[in-house]
């Protein structure tokens, strides 16, 4: 970080730049940093899976990394977009009829009124730090799925370890 | 509306960069041309900055990295957080995503050693695994804007540095790593007591995205200067850009 030291008894009037100066170098530190901040990350991350491609092969790509199942509860979850648009909450991890695994995430509503529960495969979704991103479908595509009824799955162990793929910050 | 610091800058701090300033402003750069890179900075647009902008910000983040250093305490600790606290697993970063990583093969890899040290044989990862451990958990901050607390353990620059008889009067430590992203940090950064050759996190050896085998974990610069998948060190009195160095960033890069 830039740090501007305090004044010190060092200065002296004879040498002190003219204030048009001074701002002058001041804006062009600040200016250098907010290059820098634009600069990072030139390749986005969170892109879907390439076309044919399943999601399982998708998430094997995506350097899938344990985790307990009760730390992924209340995690924020995101749109992989420059703008980290909100989606929803992780509320709880279940196994399918088909033996795989699914994330119910909260759609929706509006302080707490009017959210629903949606089914997204594990495998659609990637650990962003400590938020998760839904790679493998749109946000409008999120809204088409249908509601789940609470009660009708089956909640995995919070002790459990499953496996979720990472991805780099979409910017 | 007019921009009045409450307190201003000390003028005593730009003394030693006057010719340099005074330069500049010969050349007309502040008064004119910085105005248009100014712009494009602040608006982010896809303006082409003319050259000698280009050479006065550089020569501005050149002057920013020596009073960095200047301010550096080599005996400051960054703060440490508890267990509790550790993300887990952590952030990925890199410039480019994740399906990119290549991974490295431990068994095969070895850590080359140049410049100015005594013993240059090359290290496997079990000959650094065997060295004293030390394990810190600091706070990793992203020049994006973002952080998160991890647990890093692995061996202390220092004591590699000191084992194989590196110069520590030396300026730099240089860095190659497995994807082509090359960083130096200064000495002074290189023997602080929480700079690590990082080879687990959270009490389990490094995963693939992270840096397996090694990487360097420092709590006292951005994250961008902590390379990843190292496979050589070099100890040298010449300066050589990193990666994001070539690309206009700072290369002190303090906290």
């Amino acid at each position: 970080m830039i740090q501007f030291p305090q004044a010190t008894n060092g200065a002296s009037p004879g040498h002190r730049m003219p204030l048009a100066r001074q701002l002058t170098t001041a804006v062009l530190l600040f200016l250098l940093q907010g290059a820098t901040v634009s600069a990072q990350s030139p390749t986005p991350g969170g892109a879907p899976p390439p076309p044919g491609m399943s999601l399982a092969a998708s998430a094997a790509m995506r350097f899938p990394q344990p985790i307990q199942v009760g730390d992924l509860l209340q995690r924020i979850v995101i749109e992989p977009v420059e703008s980290q648009s909100y989606l929803g909450k992780l509320e709880q991890i279940v196994r399918q009829s088909d033996g795989s695994l699914a994330a119910l995430i909260t759609l929706d509503g509006f302080l707490g009124f009017g959210a629903r529960l949606v089914a997204v495969p594990v495998d659609a979704l990637v650990l962003l730090g400590n938020v998760v991103e839904v790679v493998a479908f749109t946000p409008a595509q999120l809204r088409q799925l249908p509601s789940v009824v609470p009660g009708t799955t089956t909640p995995v162990s919070l002790n459990e370890i499953i496996k979720v793929g990472l991805a780099k910050p979409s910017h | 509306m007019s921009f009045r610091p409450v307190k201003r800058p000390n003028s005593a701090i730009l003394d030693g960069h006057r010719p340099l300033l005074q330069s500049l402003e010969r050349r007309g750069l502040i008064r004119g041309g910085l105005s248009l890179g100014a712009l494009s900075l602040l608006t982010g647009c896809d303006m082409t900055r003319p050259q000698s902008v280009e050479e006065a910000l550089l020569a501005i983040s050149r002057m920013n990295d020596s009073v960095q250093a200047w301010l550096f305490d080599p005996n400051k600790l960054a703060p440490t957080y508890p267990a509790s606290m550790v993300l887990n697993p952590p952030k990925f970063n890199a410039y480019y995503d994740v399906m990119d990583v290549k991974s490295v093969d431990g068994s095969n890899w070895r850590l080359e050693l140049a410049g100015l040290i005594a013993e240059k044989r090359p290290w496997t990862l079990p000959q650094i695994n065997a060295l004293p451990q030390q394990s810190e958990i600091i706070k990793h901050i992203c020049v994006e804007g973002w952080d998160y607390i991890g647990q890093w353990s692995g061996v202390l620059l220092r004591t590699f540095l000191e084992r194989v008889g590196a110069d520590l009067n030396a300026k730099y430590v240089v860095f190659k790593t497995a994807d082509d992203y090359p960083s130096s940090i200064d000495m002074a950064t290189a023997l602080h007591p929480q700079t690590l050759l990082a080879t687990q996190y959270a009490n389990a050896t490094l995963a693939d995205p992270f840096g397996y085998p090694l990487r360097l974990r420092m709590s006292t610069k951005l994250g961008y200067k902590n390379p990843k998948w190292i496979t050589a060190i070099e100890v040298t009195n010449t300066y050589q850009d990193g990666y994001w160095e070539k690309l206009g960033f700072p290369w002190f890069a303090g906290l």
